[in-house]
């Protein structure tokens, strides 16, 4: 519309083409309605696991496709066939330094024992992934200092085994005889012995590098609940979880992906909640990852998410231990990816973007009214600029009078349409919020004050906005905050753009036209098999009690299945306290709280 | 070539949807674009319609419903354009030749209509309204004695949207004093069609000789002229025929049961002397009418049945005393039935059912009404019908005290 006012500035109205509009939309409608009705919603879990498979079928051959292209380019990676260690320890360190190069970081210890000939030793390590005293206690000192191995007593395979079984006390002790097998774990902090004359090496676990301690998360934090987020250490990340979850049911599966970055990632889920088929399609999308590097969470949520052009997001991410662990009791699959403190869960819905952890560690009815909020925020941050351009420009009689004529007052002298006006101040936020998270902390507050005239009184006195855009925009801005989920509230901020273009060139028909549009686009969207929008489509009201509302903890009795685990009891049924029954009916004893014992 | 002829489809389907941008924004209008129009008079002159629009001066403030006056030297709350055309929608249109805006209708709350228009006939005028999209049939419609465009250059202290101010006040009326019940263009419009043929409009008038229509005008506590609600016209079938005094309205809106609460100046003590010397707030009221067909006329058994506080006493009286009490209620009874005779008659002279007899005769007895639609006889019926009103009135409480003070007085 702004475009048509640029060409058409001295204001000559533009032929009227209804029409064909009613066509175009008609024609939207039905294709995707015809689109959806080939793939009907499965109610059931049944027909869920149906259209799960075929999902699957479908995909494969798209993914072996991907693979052979990747590996057809020789220039990407070199893939050496694996070679035995030779026999000569001279050999396999020359070996090991074309490998590797002769980077500053690698520390290469000879040993040979006082005897004459005999024993000949070499330590590999990486200077800064191990721990030095480790290395120097555990490993260099036992063997060193040893009468056996320095007295030339012993051939070479006993020493090996003498070595291997008895003189390292640490607890990973791995044996290798290629240098595939060993050259990984040089890289994770083991150190690696090598043998005159044997084809076989010992590699000790003695890793150990700076990390960061644990902190509270700065992207979720609450006011009431754990404090510790996770970090970019895979394995803190895992013992989070066990220390958490001390079932046998824990499971956690690793994976190496990424050829130059060798990833580490982890699925962690409780066996017999977590839906096999999901597990099976998340184990088959990870294995068909063949890229070489995996630096944050976010390179396996593209790699691995369903329907790659929406905008909404299929799979939650989370820096917080505990709201990993409370999805995992719902049958998601977390997904720790070392490097990054961002976790992932999987299957989502869209209902699990609206649930904060903090919703389970207060009063059920506060926590139902902020939920609410939350969904009327969504609501607010995608449309209240394009509801504010259509009303006033297409829909004045809505407005009460008074209203329309205190609006009307404040846009007398604005220099440019409505439409014109939201985008340029939607805009001018998304600038101060993106300057703001770039902005070094030390400048911090400049933007602040900058921020406050650009979107404040300055603007409005200026005359370049009238003082009610500022306060839709603000009220916008904020809104998008209220929603726990980044993921979601960044895609309704793309939408909310969409919405105001439609907005200024259909009125309120568009805006309803393109929430339908997106609806309909949301009951198609799956997550590994969950329909996007259960359990409110297909609507099974008994999952209904986390969703809009939290229900007391003690009357969720079941765990829904919409995550596609199964549904099973969460805790024994009639757990509401209450006072104890006795024979004599209410007695005095029952009114004190101190006769009360828990249930 | 598969994939070329592909593109192609997406592009030609691409093509429509270049045109969904254009099919908007014909008719956006941005706020600044629009004449807000909160009034509108209609006068009949030389076989021309005479249009007046009240359009709302947004950058004077008008949205602010208090502190008007003041001695502001601001520009005016509203500004009115006066336009002829041979049809309304001709006046309509000539606005454009004097006004910077596009008339915007759906914010309107007024409508007056000059006598001269309502003896010319108000169909055609109704027929827009009810036809034109953006114009309001829920605008209360008024009638003046003299030119209506007059009306509409009145400002109004208190509030600064004046079509807004009138029909607060026609709103506060109809539910403090009841005298007329305001009439929405519907109204009008479904009273004039329906068996009646009748209805009324509350007049509206300058109480003064001159127009205040300069802001620094307004800037004094009592103005020499105000707007006031008058008497109440009544109008049959699209013409205006007469005049109901106020009295007479205040008896027709106990006849037409559109009392919402009233206040009634009554003789407490009836046989000793004829002074008004209390008062008495209506709080409920109910009139049923049942028509009955007596040999060769109609008889209207209208029931009137209220209740309400006693708020006045000026004579010497126990209100302990029951008798009293029914003597007061007696006075009161009896000075509702006078109202409601009184409005009978002058409405009968005018020949115009606007009781709404008409509406109660066909629904209970709809085979004569057969007849009389047949015959054309309504008009005969409805002079000779005979009202047979029985009010019953009962002072609920007498106020917080029990005494008048006359008699602590004398005691």
């Amino acid at each position: 519309m702004f475009i048509m006012k640029l060409l058409l500035w001295n204001g000559g109205k533009i032929p009227c083409l209804k029409g064909s509009f009613f066509f175009v939309v008609n024609a939207l409608y039905y294709t995707i309605i015809s689109a959806r009705i080939r793939n009907p919603i499965a109610g059931d879990n049944t027909g869920i696991t149906s259209r799960f498979q075929q999902k699957g079928v479908s995909e494969m051959p798209h993914n072996q496709k991907k693979s052979t292209r990747t590996t057809k380019d020789p220039a990407e990676t070199s893939v050496p066939a694996p070679l035995p260690l030779n026999l000569s320890l001279e050999a396999n360190l020359q070996e090991i330094s074309r490998r590797i190069g002769d980077s500053s970081d690698i520390v290469i210890r000879k040993f040979n024992s006082e005897s004459p000939h005999s024993l000949s030793l070499c330590f590999i390590y990486i200077d800064g992934l191990v721990n030095a005293d480790a290395v120097n206690q555990m490993v260099l000192q036992p063997i060193m200092e040893n009468g056996a191995l320095n007295g030339g007593t012993l051939t070479t395979g006993a020493a090996f085994t003498l070595i291997k079984d008895h003189m390292l006390p640490v607890g990973g002790v791995k044996e290798g005889a290629t240098l595939e097998g060993l050259l990984p774990l040089l890289f994770e902090g083991y150190t690696l012995i090598l043998f005159e004359g044997l084809q076989t090496a010992v590699a000790a676990d003695t890793a150990g590098w700076e990390k960061r301690s644990i902190n509270e998360p700065t992207s979720q934090g609450v006011i009431r609940g754990p404090k510790e987020g996770f970090t970019e250490s895979l394995r803190t990340g895992t013992s989070m979880l066990r220390r958490r979850l001390k079932t046998t049911d824990l499971r956690i599966e690793e994976y190496k992906i990424g050829q130059r970055t060798g990833t580490g990632i982890a699925l962690v889920y409780l066996k017999g909640l977590a839906s096999e088929q999901v597990l099976a399609e998340l184990r088959r999308r990870l294995n068909a990852i063949d890229t070489d590097a995996i630096l944050e969470s976010n390179y396996i949520e593209e790699f691995i998410q369903d329907g790659g052009l929406t905008p909404f997001p299929t799979i939650q991410n989370t820096e917080r231990p505990d709201a990993m662990a409370g999805g995992i009791l719902e049958g998601q699959v977390g997904i720790i990816i070392d490097g990054t403190p961002f976790a992932l869960l999987a299957p989502s819905t869209f209902f699990n973007f609206f649930q904060s952890s903090e919703d389970y560690y207060q009063r059920y009815d506060i926590s139902s009214f902020l939920r609410l909020i939350r969904y009327g925020a969504f609501f607010v941050s995608m449309l209240l600029p394009a509801l504010y351009i259509a009303v006033t420009t297409f829909h004045q009689e809505m407005l009460p009078t008074t209203l329309l004529i205190s609006l009307a007052a404040q846009r007398e002298g604005v220099p440019l349409p409505a439409f014109a006006e939201a985008l340029l101040m939607e805009l001018t936020f998304d600038v101060l919020r993106e300057a703001g998270v770039r902005m070094p902390r030390t400048i911090g507050p400049a933007i602040s004050i900058v921020g406050a005239l650009v979107l404040g009184q300055a603007a409005v006195q200026a005359g370049l906005v009238s003082a009610a855009m500022v306060i839709v925009v603000s009220f916008t801005a904020i809104s998008n905050f209220v929603i726990p989920s980044l993921a979601i509230a960044n895609s309704i901020r793309l939408i909310r753009f969409v919405m105001m273009f439609i907005a200024a060139s259909l009125g309120l028909f568009g805006i309803m036209s393109f929430l339908m549009v997106l609806l309909i686009h949301m009951a198609g969207l799956r997550s590994f098999g969950v329909p996007y929008l259960s359990p409110v489509a297909p609507m099974i009201p008994r999952y209904l009690k986390d969703i809009f509302i939290r229900v007391p903890l003690w009357s969720m009795d079941i765990r829904p299945k919409t995550n596609l685990g199964k549904e099973t009891r969460r805790q024994a049924p009639h757990q509401k306290p209450k006072p104890a029954e006795s024979a004599n009916g209410p007695s005095r004893e029952q009114q004190n709280p101190q006769g009360e014992g828990p249930a | 070539m598969k994939s070329k002829q592909r593109t192609l489809l997406c592009l030609i389907l691409c093509l429509p949807l270049l045109s969904v941008l254009l099919s908007g924004c014909w008719d956006d209008r941005e706020l600044n674009e629009l004449g807000i129009t909160s009034g509108s008079a209609y006068d009949w002159e030389n076989n021309q319609w005479k249009a007046t629009y009240q359009v709302i001066n947004p950058s004077s403030g008008a949205s602010g419903m208090g502190g008007g006056g003041g001695g502001s030297t601001s520009s005016p709350p509203f500004l009115t354009f006066t336009v002829k055309g041979r049809t309304i929608m001709e006046a309509i249109e000539r606005t454009n030749l004097t006004s910077t805006r596009e008339m915007f209708f759906s914010h309107s709350r007024i409508t007056v209509i000059g006598e001269s228009l309502a003896r010319h006939g108000i169909n055609q005028l109704i027929d827009m309204f009810l036809r034109k999209q953006d114009a309001r049939e829920t605008v209360f419609v008024f009638i003046t004695q003299g030119e209506a465009g007059d009306i509409l250059d009145q400002l109004m202290q208190m509030t600064k949207n004046q079509g807004a101010g009138i029909q607060l006040m026609i709103e506060q009326e109809a539910k403090l004093m009841s005298y007329y019940p305001g009439t929405r263009l519907y109204e009008l419009a479904m009273a004039l069609s329906s068996e009646s043929r009748s209805a009324v409009l509350p007049e509206i008038l300058l109480t003064g000789p001159q127009t205040m229509d300069e802001t620094s005008e307004t800037g004094v506590t009592d103005l020499p002229s105000r707007l006031a609600l008058g008497r109440l016209g009544v109008i049959k079938g699209d013409t205006f025929v007469g005049w109901l005094s106020q009295k007479q309205a205040f008896g027709l809106s106990f006849l037409t049961n559109n009392i919402d609460s009233a206040t009634l100046a009554f003789a407490s003590q009836p046989t000793k002397s004829d002074k008004l010397d209390a008062s008495f707030i209506l709080q409920n009221s109910a009139t049923t009418v049942h028509p009955v067909w007596d040999k060769d006329h109609y008889v209207m058994n209208i029931e009137v049945q209220g209740s309400g506080v006693l708020t006045e006493l000026g004579s010497v009286m126990d209100l302990n005393d029951r008798k009293a009490i029914r003597e007061m209620e007696a006075s009161l009874e009896q000075q509702v039935l006078s109202l409601v005779n009184d409005s009978w008659t002058e409405v009968k002279r005018l020949g115009a059912d606007v009781t709404g007899f008409a509406v109660r005769i066909h629904r209970s007895d709809r085979k004569r009404w057969k007849q009389i639609e047949e015959e054309r006889s309504w008009d005969r019926i409805f002079q000779e019908i005979e009202i047979r009103p029985q009010v019953s009135i009962e002072i609920e409480r007498t106020g917080l005290s029990n005494k008048s003070f006359k008699s602590v007085q004398q005691e």
